[in-house]
């Protein structure tokens, strides 16, 4: 009790009372609700029966798996994917494109404007059969372009296209981090230009790569839009599993159960990463 | 802040009970704003078309209401919602004819309308809708539970420069048991219907309980079906697919879905209503139709019937019938003052031609008694 008392007695924590109040609310209280329902029995519909692991029996008796590991795969492709092609042009808004960088980072940025379902159905019209690249190359060169609407490659792709802000600006940031008289001094010690990369350019720009590649994960595993839109539901993500849950079958309970296993998959691969690396150790705040 | 018509004195004098005596007693002077408030406030829980603005607007100005529509596509999401609270939310819900029948008066979640005054609308409907009309009464045929307004067969759509209309019509649902047909459909991402389309396709009646093996049979054509088809997706995906030649039919299709794409000219693709199938009587297709009652919102908004009668004028009926989204026919089509507002080009898109017999050659959309179970195979099956 001393240790309450003494914890309210300091004015900035009363006065942060009223936030914290409301962040409780606004986000425990909807987990809380969430993880309450997981332990209903299937499709009921209210808080108050008697808790049960039904819910999570099935999904580890079904075929559930197939959704998480696709989810999980396909975010992590893309999180390898978008590390390979931002990094370069991250150096080059940083360092090469001088004055162009501005253009080029509001051409990156733009796009965020428009709703993402939008954007991927533009992109549907471009694959589609007779679309704008299968159509010109027909008529230009009489080629037939294979089928990649509809496929989990078009997935891939939509999913690489969608977070690539968000990977490409932090990584941005972390290598504007690296100070140029490091780079500078490796040069004059006789480094050659990969072992500046490698030694000195990559290690410190980690923070953005880590930053970036955790946040396009978070985001990519939570993807749905990609998979409907552009796949044409050829795989079905664990999202989509939780959407149809809580839609058409009714069953609240087994979303719930989805949705906590999903965030407890995801909450233990990230808390491993950055257990792996401490982002305030590579940050220099400690 | 109290309505000067209602005081304590006079409304004691009405009141039937105790019980609503103290039930007004409980409420104190912070429940009358609410009531007051209702009265320009109606909220509405349907398909998409009533939530548009050209049928809203006119409406909310006209009465100086806050009106909301939110619109869900699917039926048992909605019912299910009022089942879990939202009853003291929605003044309207709009859902397909069996849900106020057998599950929502049933379970008290809808009210009745005053049959004196909303049943002469149904006489000016066409002629399938005339009073007592069966899926707009309850059980005992006393109750009118809602009001009839959008319908159409449902079942599926080609690409008649594909597959001829009289190959698909005398095929029926066994055009999706053809191998030949792989990789060149789509599946309209409508869960609960495509259920019934399975049932069909798998050569039994959905509406029915069902055997072991007959739930087997689904199970293997629910995987056949999916490992067979091109792309499963929305209405929109579906009309791209079929103009782009991407696919050649799709399963799950109607005028509901086909008309946009009809409106725009692409009058090579149809909804088709099989000439015979599995289903009750033999017939080979399913229809739906829409029936719009009262929710049972203890704070009801008086504003839910007068929008009941409004959709039932001439011109508003019009406009249902084109709201955005998807083009359907509607009930009102009997009355020659609401007929004659549609163009030939309209009523091509929604396939009037062809409308009477395909809603005779169709049974009514029910209640599948083992869906839950069918469902989640249906699930199950599309991660295979």
């Amino acid at each position: 009790m001393s240790g309450d008392s003494s914890f309210l007695a300091q004015p900035g924590r009363r006065a942060a009372i009223p936030i914290m109040v409301l962040l409780l609310l606004g986000f425990v209280a909807p987990l809380l609700a969430v993880v309450g329902f997981s332990f209903m029995p299937p499709r009921t519909f209210g808080l108050w029966h008697e808790p049960s692991l039904e819910n999570y029996e099935r999904i580890f008796s079904d075929n559930t798996y197939v959704s998480l590991l696709w989810s999980l795969g396909l975010a992590s492709l893309t999180v390898v994917l978008l590390a390979l092609i931002c990094y370069p042009v991250a150096y080059g808004l940083v360092r090469v494109f001088g004055r162009w960088s501005t253009a080029l980072t509001l051409l990156f940025t733009i796009p965020l404007i428009v709703s993402e379902n939008i954007r991927l159905y533009g992109w549907v019209l471009f694959f589609i059969k007779g679309g704008v690249l299968p159509g010109t190359l027909k008529a230009l060169f009489g080629v037939e372009m294979g089928d990649f609407l509809f496929t989990p490659a078009a997935v891939l792709f939509g999913m690489v296209y969608v977070y690539l802000p968000f990977m490409l600006f932090p990584m941005t940031l972390g290598i504007a981090m690296v100070p140029n008289q490091m780079r500078e001094a490796a040069r004059d010690l006789g480094a050659t230009r990969w072992q500046v990369f490698r030694e000195v350019e990559l290690p410190l720009s980690t923070p953005g790569l880590m930053i970036g590649s955790l946040l396009t994960f978070v985001l990519a595993v939570g993807a749905i839009a990609e998979a409907k839109v552009l796949g044409g539901q050829r795989i079905i993500p664990i999202t989509h599993d939780i959407e149809i849950a809580f839609t058409y079958a009714q069953n609240w309970p087994l979303g719930a159960a989805l949705a906590v296993l999903l965030m407890l998959v995801v909450s233990v691969l990230v808390l491993t990463v950055l257990k792996r690396f401490d982002l305030d150790q590579i940050l220099g705040k400690r | 802040m109290f309505d000067s018509h209602l005081t304590r004195r006079n409304f004691m004098k009405t009141s039937a009970s105790v019980a609503a005596t103290f039930a007004a007693s409980q409420m104190g002077p912070f429940s009358r704003p609410a009531y007051a408030a209702r009265d320009k406030e109606l909220n509405i829980l349907c398909w998409e078309g009533y939530n548009s603005a050209q049928v809203l607007d006119p409406f909310r100005s006209s009465k100086s209401a806050n009106v909301k529509a939110e619109s869900l596509t699917n039926d048992p999401t909605m019912i299910n919602r009022l089942r879990a609270g939202e009853i003291n939310v929605w003044d309207l819900i709009n859902v397909n004819n069996p849900w106020a029948r057998k599950i929502m008066m049933p379970e008290k979640l809808i009210k009745p309308l005053d049959r004196a005054k909303f049943e002469p609308y149904f006489d000016k409907m066409l002629p399938q809708f005339k009073p007592p009309y069966k899926w707009a009464m309850d059980d005992s045929g006393k109750e009118l539970l809602g009001m009839a307004q959008r319908f159409g067969p449902y079942s599926f759509v080609v690409n008649t420069d594909k597959i001829s209309r009289k190959t698909a019509e005398d095929q029926g649902w066994d055009l999706f048991n053809d191998p030949k047909l792989a990789g060149r459909f789509g599946i309209l991402e409508s869960d609960d219907w495509n259920v019934f389309g399975i049932c069909a396709i798998a050569g039994f009646d959905p509406y029915k309980p069902h055997s072991a093996e007959e739930v087997a049979k689904f199970e293997e054509t629910a995987k056949r079906v999916l490992k067979n088809k091109k792309v499963v997706g929305d209405i929109a995906t579906m009309n791209q697919a079929l103009v782009s030649g991407e696919i050649d039919c799709h399963l799950t299709g109607g005028s509901y879905s086909v008309s946009p794409a009809r409106a725009d000219g692409h009058l090579n693709l149809r909804a088709i209503t099989p000439n015979k199938g599995p289903f009750a009587g033999g017939k080979g297709g399913i229809a739906w139709i829409e029936i719009t009652s009262v929710v049972n919102n203890p704070v009801s908004s008086p504003l839910a019937e007068q929008f009941l009668e409004y959709v039932q004028d001439p011109a508003v009926a019009h406009t249902v019938a084109f709201a955005e989204g998807t083009f359907n026919p509607v009930a009102q089509m009997g009355n020659p003052e609401c007929f004659k507002l549609f163009s030939k080009e309209q009523l091509e898109a929604i396939q009037w031609d062809s409308l009477d017999e395909e809603m005779a050659r169709s049974v009514e959309y029910d209640i599948v008694p083992d869906y839950d179970k069918l469902l989640d195979i249906w699930n199950a099956a599309k991660k295979t």
